[in-house]
């Protein structure tokens, strides 16, 4: 790249395209490795937690402008490990995730808030089982080269018709299923 | 009918153990047979509770059992069985009494490893577990409980027919002394005088 800077304006010029871009590029990450999903509720009192090893997050987030903040994530449902092959089979099925007919969930929000203790609240849309609602996402955000976003939701799963027909006595399994995740960021 | 046992008959203490254990095993093997086949359904966990209650309950007895049987020992072979014959015999009983133990300790170890939900006996008593969720432990544990399963279908089977061979075609008390006085009779052996 050849640029003269012959005038203060072209350096000016010059500098401001080279750093607009970088500006922009600083905000927008993918989720790299190390990063999960998971979720934990209860059945018969009985704590259980699963992950989601597949899933996949965009976000845009510069932690100065919030309200300005974009975020993604695409869930493969049958990816649910709970620990136990016949619950995550369960899971599989048209009482619960009904993976056949809805293979994956999205939760997509833009325009966070920022919150008094210093976190942020993303409320979004989790669209899950064909089913969209209002879920809001409370996150951390760590700063680094790497940066993490370590989130917080609740979702009542009895809203997405997850855990329906027999599986919907609440005294059994709570309507309440508590979502944590911890995205690794990379930087675009 | 006397409580402990002599030289020449089980005593009704171990007849009682001995035929309530026999018949709750049969019950909750079908129960396990037949339960993996059923829609997963919180309509038919009861059946699961049931089996595993049940299941608990023998460990309970045989517990019970071998106490009971080292306290008033056992009647010695019926008169004029071979010595190969007692040492099998001795042997089938001892592998019966491990595997009775064994059957509901790998069911016990497989529905704590499983962590699916809590077990309580009959619907009435929490049942601790005795392993932490544990996805390879609880495989091994339900491996080892259905094969185990079968092996003592197969030596009960043995012990069954020798107890029914003894009475049918030796013509001699072994089956007879393991039941109260008089609901069966020898028969008379054909060469006796």
């Amino acid at each position: 790249m050849t640029i003269k800077l012959t005038t203060p304006a072209a350096v000016a010029a010059a500098l401001a395209a080279m750093l607009a871009p970088a500006a922009a590029a600083a905000a927008d990450y993918a989720q790299a490795p190390g990063s999960t999903l998971a979720f934990a509720s209860r059945y018969d009192g009985e704590l259980f937690t699963g992950r989601f090893g597949d899933f996949d997050t965009k976000l845009s987030f510069d932690p100065a402008r919030p309200e300005a903040g974009r975020l993604d994530v695409s869930i493969g449902l049958a990816s649910a490990d709970t620990g136990n092959a016949d619950r995550d089979s369960t899971l599989k099925t048209a009482d619960f995730f009904d993976i056949a007919r809805f293979a994956r969930a999205r939760y997509s929000a833009s325009g966070f808030r920022r919150l008094a203790d210093g976190r942020y609240a993303a409320d979004g849309t989790l669209e899950l089982r064909g089913v969209s609602r209002p879920v809001t996402l409370t996150f951390e955000w760590k700063d680094g080269a790497q940066p993490v976003l370590d989130g917080k939701a609740v979702v009542k799963r009895l809203d997405f018709g997850v855990g329906s027909g027999d599986w919907a006595d609440t005294g059994a399994i709570p309507d309440e299923v508590n979502i944590s995740t911890r995205v690794v960021l990379k930087a675009l | 009918m006397s409580l402990k046992n002599t030289a020449e008959r089980w005593g009704g203490i171990s007849q009682l153990l001995h035929w309530t254990i026999a018949v709750l095993i049969l019950a909750i093997g079908a129960i396990g047979l037949a339960m993996g086949e059923l829609p997963r359904s919180p309509k038919y966990f009861w059946v699961y509770t049931m089996h595993k209650s049940l299941g608990l309950t023998v460990l309970a007895l045989v517990v019970v059992r071998i106490g009971w049987r080292l306290y008033a020992g056992a009647p010695r072979p019926v008169p004029g069985t071979p010595r190969w014959q007692a040492s099998i015999a001795s042997l089938t009983h001892g592998a019966i009494y491990l595997l009775i133990l064994a059957m509901p300790l790998s069911g016990w170890l497989y529905d704590s490893a499983s962590g699916l939900r809590p077990l309580r006996w009959f619907g009435l008593a929490e049942v601790p577990k005795i392993s932490a969720p544990d996805e390879a432990m609880a495989g091994a544990a339900h491996g080892a409980h259905e094969w185990l399963f079968w092996v003592l279908m197969a030596l009960v089977a043995g012990h069954a027919g020798a107890a029914l061979y003894h009475h049918f075609f030796q013509r001699d008390a072994t089956l007879a002394r393991m039941l109260p006085r008089g609901w069966i009779s020898v028969p008379p052996r054909e060469d006796a005088p």
